[in-house]
């Protein structure tokens, strides 16, 4: 081996030993006790709460008659989406009908 | 499987590259090394990304605070290595990594500033070493140093030194292949030429085999 080129052997792998470690709730806590007594405290990105914004952003404006407005209202409901899914499968059915792409 | 883990709570101590650098020169000495990218700006992910992985490295990106411990038991094995690379910030997951840690490896610039910032790593380590009843190894390497020591580099390193600090001779110095190799990933052998890479591969090594004698207990 020489300082140029100190790989010029190969590494010898099986002197590569673990130490044992303990990993141990007592001892994940005992190392958090000494980090946060020198300012490493917990810093890891909290998730935020509640429900994700909704992707559908888009706003169509229709007025529809009445019975039409409840019933849509009334499925949208019963199956747990929001009326917009609704446009969008009529859409989709509009679509395929005409056979706009 | 020998931890190195990675620390300083100072930005910009060269981390990162110590990490990629350490890494891909331990594969090229045939060691199979996984590498933990645990900072939030991925940096080890991106230069994951740039290219082809060298042989024997893999990478495991988005590593957190809860999963520190048991990540690195899950690739628990003799005759390979991880190496965990950490935000530059003073956390819990700093203090969880060393826990596990068979060497810390601790790289600051040879300023006062990272100086003062980076011994707060080694007071942890000291009071870990106390609260686990067990010896860390820790050494901490110079980055971004230049031909010419400055009377600053000299006096901090004879500080260290004089605390019974072990400090890795050759620092690694400011070179552009050790920047560059963010810019095209892979290794110093496969990047295309920044500088002069001769100097750069021989710097890396060697400062990799000090490690390395570290790891097998030859120092």
């Amino acid at each position: 081996m020489t300082q140029d080129d100190p790989f010029g052997i190969a590494l010898n792998t099986g002197k590569l030993k673990s130490r044992p470690k303990d990993a141990s709730p007592k001892a994940e806590a005992q190392s958090d006790a000494v980090a946060e007594k020198h300012g490493f405290v917990d810093r890891a990105p909290r998730k935020k709460r509640g429900r994700k914004p909704s992707p559908r952003t888009g706003q169509v404006h229709a007025k529809v008659m009445p019975e039409v407005s409840k019933e849509i209202a009334r499925e949208a409901r019963m199956r747990g989406v929001q009326q917009g899914v609704l446009i969008e499968e009529a859409w989709a059915l509009y679509k395929a009908d005409k056979e706009l792409d | 499987m020998p931890t190195i883990v990675v620390a300083s709570p100072k930005g910009g101590a060269g981390k990162s590259t110590t990490a990629v650098l350490l890494g891909t020169e331990l594969a090229r000495g045939g060691v199979d090394v996984t590498m933990l990218d645990c900072d939030p700006n991925r940096s080890l992910s991106l230069w994951a990304e740039r290219a082809d992985l060298p042989d024997r490295i893999s990478v495991q990106s988005d590593v957190g605070e809860s999963g520190i411990v048991r990540t690195i038991k899950a690739f628990d094995a003799d005759g390979q290595v991880v190496i965990v690379d950490l935000e530059g910030v003073a956390s819990r997951l700093v203090s969880r990594a060393i826990s596990q840690a068979d060497l810390v490896l601790t790289p600051m610039r040879a300023t006062t500033l990272d100086a003062t910032i980076g011994a707060r790593a080694l007071e942890l380590i000291a009071e870990e070493e106390e609260a686990l009843d067990r010896e860390i190894p820790h050494a901490v390497v110079f980055t971004m140093t230049k031909a010419i020591q400055s009377k600053q580099h000299k006096g901090i390193e004879a500080s260290l030194r004089g605390q019974g600090i072990d400090v890795i001779d050759p620092p690694l110095m400011e070179r552009a292949a050790f920047s560059g190799i963010f810019a095209f990933g892979g290794d110093l052998h496969s990047m295309p030429p920044q500088g002069n890479m001769d100097s750069a591969r021989a710097n890396a090594r060697a400062f990799a085999m000090e490690v390395y004698k570290r790891l097998t207990g030859e120092v």
